[in-house]
């Protein structure tokens, strides 16, 4: 027994290779492979998970990205930004009488023949990014490259070897590069070309956060050839693979908000013990937010809301958070510690100040720009399950130019309907988003409509105390899997809810779908919150009190 | 024995060349030899009605078209007729006939690259069309099997080049032996020749210098494009995909980024030359070679209508109950509102424009002013109509360009020009303008809707051009009454703050109030609930059709011109009279009927004879007319009624009392009772229910199976 001719972590080709040997041998026609598996995914999805290869496979990291040898396997976590169409290259090919194949490769084994028997086969060009506005808890690439660097500290191990050839090749590459980008920009700069084979179409869509499993190719060669052929030059020449490195993906699985909380899934929901982390959770939103209750409350709420369905144009689930009352003094104090808090408590968080020179100046839409063929991601573009916090407490009156009221537009959209316009030029798309918003201002917002209107009555700001990491992971925990649990409205439930409501309405007109809408919204998140999956009497009530203690607030 | 086939297939290009149906090809070559085309299309749906069709040849051209291209083009050599009319000659027909004689007299002309290329004396070109029964490719269905093939695709030009001159045949001359040396050029880049290749070089070793002769090389224009797919063809969570597509020859300069196209051309790779080419050429560029372009056309009257929708609205037009159908399909996720979708339904179906001997127009547009307090779906409405209307443009009246919504003239940053730049009622000429926020438009925008709506012309007397612009649009406006919301203890002409003389131009003024009301309450409160414990919208009941059948139905209407019999005009002349009269006697009149009330009844009825498909206006469609401007005014008329202590019923009785005193007679029928009531904006029920009450109190008698009322004569 020689055992597998291949490695699948250092030489995944060759196990491509030996596949396709196997499946041409046994009779398989090489034109009807296109598209098609033969085997490859099997293999691999047995080495990575089966046998739990996943842990030795290397991150790709702008720290590692010189380091790991072409060709061998790799894996990369990002957000798909732009979809770059899809490539055709040559699949297969007949050397000398038999068939090889090119598949997950940018440069084929042999010397090809041109007249050779050739298939042109298709792949799929992803352009993938770090997810925007992660945060470092959440970025598992950070702690377990050091992992990967202390294991490869071994002398004389082949890995060490390459490190050392990987090393005359970066410094090759910082030659030519000019000055050195400072980490933090390059990091968030550092994107990968992903290569999808087989999967339909519709399992990968843009904003999608995903980990890529597949070979890297860094293909030095290529990179000064720009022959000026093409009038209109491909997109490909924008993105020279000595800066983008290729990933030839032979396996992909989604993340999730709750894959990236946590490592391995370990705790199960059991009733008291998130009743307990309910409890704890909302102390610590209470001391953040100045031993206000009932904005803690209604801030819990919100970090649990998600956009669960969309009927017609309307989004069911969201709930944006209006905090109001803020001054100079107060938003000094509260604006930093309610973003410290959420910061630590999501994965991805954006901070957006608002100021009239920021929406004059900034694009928040992403927008395709026809020179480069690239999609420029805007602010807005961002994971499923992004929480942006709006502070318009700076915001001064001003003029607004056009590209000001664009933006406001923008935004104003995104908090009613969830969804941002990308501006195609000569058309606009509509794409879904699922983000919570959280905005501070000093009086009611009208630029930005939220659901949930609370005036922030701060008490007293109490020091914050050390969280503990195991609390902190129970936190994010209880967040991330609680969102997406199911919820439902017993007949009998909804009766009461429909009499409720039409009672409130016949003592004030003003009310509207909206506002029974929301209330259906926090009742969800209500029993949510306590780990139930129905909403009971008890839920009710306290929805109902909670908003008559807003609306006390309000007047 | 491929060439041999290649050599039988250009016969049958030759036979299908000069025999196709109506010898349409053979005309086409005649213009060509008298140089009054350049291009000969041939489209591929002529080959399939060949009368001698071999499937296997049109397959074969499909599936390697560039190949055929050729074929055709040398089969059109052999056919090319003498010009019959006297042609210009030109700088390349001078070197032609030079090279004629020289070939003459060429010793060894068997060297062939000293042969003259076919290419470099033809004057036209070849085209291979789709056929256009095919539906076309969207851009990510086009895949890696399809190279080599001729495909039809949709998208959008996003990127132009600009044409530039590509070598198609590029000539030398050798400095020693004088000969002509001719080089075809396939593909974009070339590998000039710098030693003559001929005889009398090679013998005499002479290594002859080769010199480029530009003039004497044929050029092409060529041009290159993007384009990309259009939102509809996207997949939800998709970007759209783009293509490089090539034109060449006649068909540059064709399209300008922006243009919505169908291209029918060759999906081809671009073979990698030099570097790229020794990597083993693993990527390749595809690109479409243009054979031919059609722009889409986006006006009701340009709109083609598909087999497949032709059976569709075929069906649709047999049932009865089409009216109905289609109004409830507008926008219904929006819930009730029936009488305000079927205007709004007959909007979009317009009346047709008549133009009269002397010079005088009468619009046929329909405009619909919507009023409503605020919350009651209107702006949604309004939306909803636009993206059923092929050309539709949304705004409000405050419109945030500069423009506005008629025209503004605008000085031209580069050249100092002025240039009229058209605003939002000028874009949606042939369309349908929507005008949200009606009530708080600019003052000057509100003077310039009086014209667009009656005359439907923009005029412009401004920095010394003086113009007008065409605005044949229908308006749907949405406005808010007067102080935010509907204010009961105030008079309707209070609430609508609207001028009556603007007020005068809309066919139909809906008046939608939220008014308290336990059902309509528990209905919204169901729907939400029903909402957030399904995620879905609650089950509509029936099942609305889709946009794009609206479009093909409602632009099929459109073709009809419906005439108003004789026999109707004076059905038309005492309605309109008793309009007027009942307003003279009202104290507070609500409405300003005048002659163009008359020419809205007139315009909403042939509306409903077009949704029927009929020539002629029936009665029942003035009916339907008299009963909707009834309606849209109901709400004001409600409150009234209230007032005076007159309730329905009541009501519906003195309506058939003043009915009968009218004609003079004891006896109403009972159609005509229904009639007079429900354009009354009464019920069925309602009448029935009158009847037996009257009938109780033996005002009336009513006879057992017709319903006819006969009234008792005290």
């Amino acid at each position: 027994m020689v055992g597998r001719q291949y490695d699948c972590l250092v030489n995944p080709l060759g196990a491509v290779r030996f596949t396709f040997e196997k499946a041409v041998t046994s009779g398989t026609d090489p034109a009807s492979l296109d598209r098609n598996d033969w085997g490859v995914a099997d293999i691999f999805r047995e080495f990575l998970f089966d046998k739990d290869g996943i842990s030795q496979v290397p991150i790709l990291t702008p720290s590692t990205v010189h380091r790991v040898q072409p060709n061998t396997l790799v894996r990369f976590r990002g957000m798909i930004q732009d979809m770059l169409g899809n490539e055709f290259y040559v699949g297969a090919y007949k050397n000398e009488g038999t068939w090889n194949t090119n598949k997950f490769t940018d440069v084929s084994q042999f010397a090809m023949d041109p007249s050779a028997d050739m298939r042109v086969w298709e792949r799929r060009l992803l352009y993938c990014v770090p997810v925007p506005g992660l945060n470092s808890w959440a970025d598992s690439t950070s702690d377990e490259v050091e992992m990967q660097d202390a294991s490869n500290e071994l002398p004389n191990s082949p890995r060490a070897k390459k490190m050392r050839e990987g090393e005359s090749f970066m410094t090759e590459e910082t030659d030519c590069g000019g000055p050195t980008v400072s980490d933090v920009d390059f990091r968030n700069k550092f994107s990968c070309l992903v290569k999808i084979y087989d999967s339909p179409e519709s399992d990968l869509k843009l904003n999608d956060v995903f980990e890529f499993i597949g070979v890297l190719t860094i293909d030095t060669e290529v990179k000064n050839d720009k022959n000026g052929e093409h009038e209109l030059e491909d997109e490909l020449v924008n993105l020279p693979p000595s800066k983008v490195p290729r990933l030839h993906c032979l396996v992909h699985r989604k993340l999730s908000v709750p894959d990236m909380v946590f490592k391995s899934p370990t705790m199960e929901p059991k009733p008291h013990l998130v009743k307990e982390i309910r409890e704890s959770l909302l102390h610590y939103l209470k001391v953040v937010l100045g031993d206000d209750e009932l904005a803690a409350h209604f801030m819990l709420l919100h970090l649990l809301s998600k956009v669960h369905s969309r009927v017609d144009s309307f989004a069911v689930g969201k709930l944006s958070l209006n905090l109001t009352s803020f001054d100079k003094s107060s938003i000094s104090v509260f604006g930093k510690r309610i973003n410290n808090a959420i910061k630590t408590l999501l994965p991805f968080t954006h901070h957006m100040p608002l100021t009239v020179e920021y929406l004059n100046t900034v694009s928040l839409s992403p927008v395709k720009d026809y020179e480069t063929n690239r999609l420029v991601s805007g602010a807005l573009q961002c994971a499923e399950g992004s929480h942006f916090m709006i502070d318009e407490t700076s915001l001064q009156a001003g003029v607004l130019n056009s590209n000001g009221v664009e933006n406001t537009r923008l935004l104003k959209d995104l908090m009613e309907f969830q969804k941002v316009e990308y501006d195609f030029k000569y058309y606009k798309m509509n794409m879904d988003a699922d983000v919570q918003i959280l905005v501070l201002s000093e009086a009611k917002s009208n630029i930005l409509p939220a659901d949930l209107i609370v005036p922030f009555h701060p008490s007293s700001v109490g020091p914050l105390g050390d969280v503990d990491e195991e609390t902190l992971n129970e936190w994010r925990w209880y967040l991330a899997t609680l969102r997406s649990s199911p919820h439902s409205i017993e007949t009998e439930m909804q009766k009461v809810v429909e009499d409720d409501m039409v009672a409130a309405r016949q003592v004030d007109r003003s009310l509207g779908s909206e506002d029974f809408s929301r209330w259906l919204t926090i009742g969800r998140l209500m029993s949510l919150s306590f780990g139930e999956t129905c909403l009971s009497h008890q839920h009710w009530q306290m929805v109902k009190e909670m908003e008559r203690l807003r609306k006390e607030r309000l007047q | 024995m491929k060439d041999l086939d290649f050599s039988r297939d250009k016969d049958l290009a030759k036979d299908f060349l000069q025999n196709s149906a109506s010898a349409k090809y053979i005309s086409i070559l005649q213009d060509v030899a008298n140089r009054k085309l350049k291009a000969i299309e041939i489209d591929l749906e002529d080959l399939f009605d060949y009368k001698d069709l071999d499937e296997e040849f049109v397959g074969r051209v499909t599936e390697n078209t560039r190949r055929y291209v050729g074929i055709f083009a040398d089969a059109i050599d052999e056919l090319i007729p003498e010009p019959t009319e006297a042609i210009q000659e030109d700088d390349s027909d001078v070197f032609h006939t030079q090279r004629a004689e020289e070939g003459n007299e060429n010793p060894d002309g068997t060297d062939p690259r000293q042969k003259m290329p076919p290419e470099i004396r033809r004057f036209y070109e070849v085209y291979i069309k789709a056929s256009s029964k095919v539906q076309p490719f969207t851009i990510r269905e086009v895949r890696a099997s399809h190279i080599g093939q001729l495909v039809k695709i949709s998208g959008i030009v996003t990127r132009c080049s600009d044409v530039k001159p590509l070598m198609k045949v590029a000539v030398y001359t050798c400095e020693e032996c004088g000969f002509e040396i001719y080089q075809e050029v396939t593909a974009r880049v070339f590998m000039p020749l710098f030693e003559c290749p001929s005889k009398r070089c090679q013998v005499n070793r002479a290594k002859g210098h080769l010199i480029l002769q530009l003039r004497a090389s044929k050029f092409l224009k060529f041009q290159e494009a993007k384009i990309q797919e259009l939102t509809e063809h996207v997949p939800k969570g998709h970007i759209p995909r783009a293509m490089t597509v090539h034109f060449r020859g006649e068909l540059t300069r064709k399209v300008s980024p922006g243009d919505v196209v169908e291209l029918s051309g060759i999906f081809l790779p671009i073979p990698y030359t030099g570097f790229r080419a020794m990597r083993a050429g693993l990527v390749a560029d595809t690109y479409l070679e243009t054979m031919s372009i059609s722009h889409f056309k986006k006006k009701y009257e340009d709109y083609e209508l598909k087999g497949v929708e032709e059976e569709q609205i075929a069906r649709l037009a047999e049932d009865g109950d089409i009216y109905n159908k289609l109004s409830r399909s507008l926008a219904p996720e929006i819930f009730g509102h029936e009488d305000i979708k079927k205007a709004l339904l007959l909007l979009l179906v317009g009346a047709p424009h008549r133009k009269l001997k002397d010079g005088m127009k009468i619009r046929g547009d329909l405009h619909i002013c919507l009023m409503g307090d605020p919350g009651v779906a209107k702006s949604q409405l309004l939306k909803h109509i636009i993206t059923v209307a092929p050309r539709g443009v949304y705004t409000t009246g405050k419109g945030s360009s500069g423009v506005g919504l008629t025209a503004a003239v605008q000085k031209d940053p580069v050249t100092n020009e002025f240039v009229l730049e058209g605003g939002a009622l000028v874009l949606a000429d042939m369309g349908i303008c929507a005008i949200d926020e009606f009530d708080k438009m600019d003052e000057s925008d509100r003077t310039a809707i009086h014209e667009v709506m009656e005359q439907q012309t923009v005029s412009i007397a401004k920095a010394g051009i003086t113009t007008s612009l065409n605005a044949r649009t229908a308006v749907l406006a949405a406005a808010n009454p007067a102080w935010g919301r509907y204010d009961l203890r105030r008079t309707p002409a209070e609430n609508i703050n609207l001028p009556p003389a603007l007020l005068s131009r809309f066919d139909l003024l809906w008046l939608i109030l939220d008014k308290a009301d336990m059902d309509n309450d528990l209905e919204m409160a169901r729907h939400v609930v029903y909402v957030h414990q399904n995620r879905e919208s609650p089950a509509l009941g029936f099942a609305p059709l889709e946009a794009s059948v609206l479009r093909a139905y409602i632009s099929a209407a459109r073709k009809l011109s419906p005439s108003i019999p004789r026999e109707l005009e004076e059905y038309i002349a005492t309605a309109y009279s008793s309009i007027r009269q009942e307003e003279a006697k009202s104290n507070s009149p609500h409405s300003y009927t005048t002659i163009r009330t008359l020419l809205s009844i007139l315009r909403i009825s042939t509306a409903l004879a077009r949704l029927r498909f009929s020539d002629v206006v029936a009665q029942s469609d003035v009916d339907e007319a008299l009963r909707l401007m009834q309606m849209s005014k109901f709400s004001l008329y409600s409150e009234d009624r209230q007032k005076s202590g007159l309730d329905a019923i009541s009501d519906i009785y003195s309506i058939l009392r003043d009915e009968a005193a009218r004609s003079n007679k004891m006896d109403v029928t009972y159609g005509q009772a229904l009639n007079r009531i429900s354009r009354m904006g009464y019920t069925e029920a309602q009448l029935k229910e009158c009847l037996e009450e009257y009938a109780a109190l033996n005002v009336w008698q009513i006879h057992p199976n017709t319903f006819d009322i006969r009234f008792i004569d005290a």
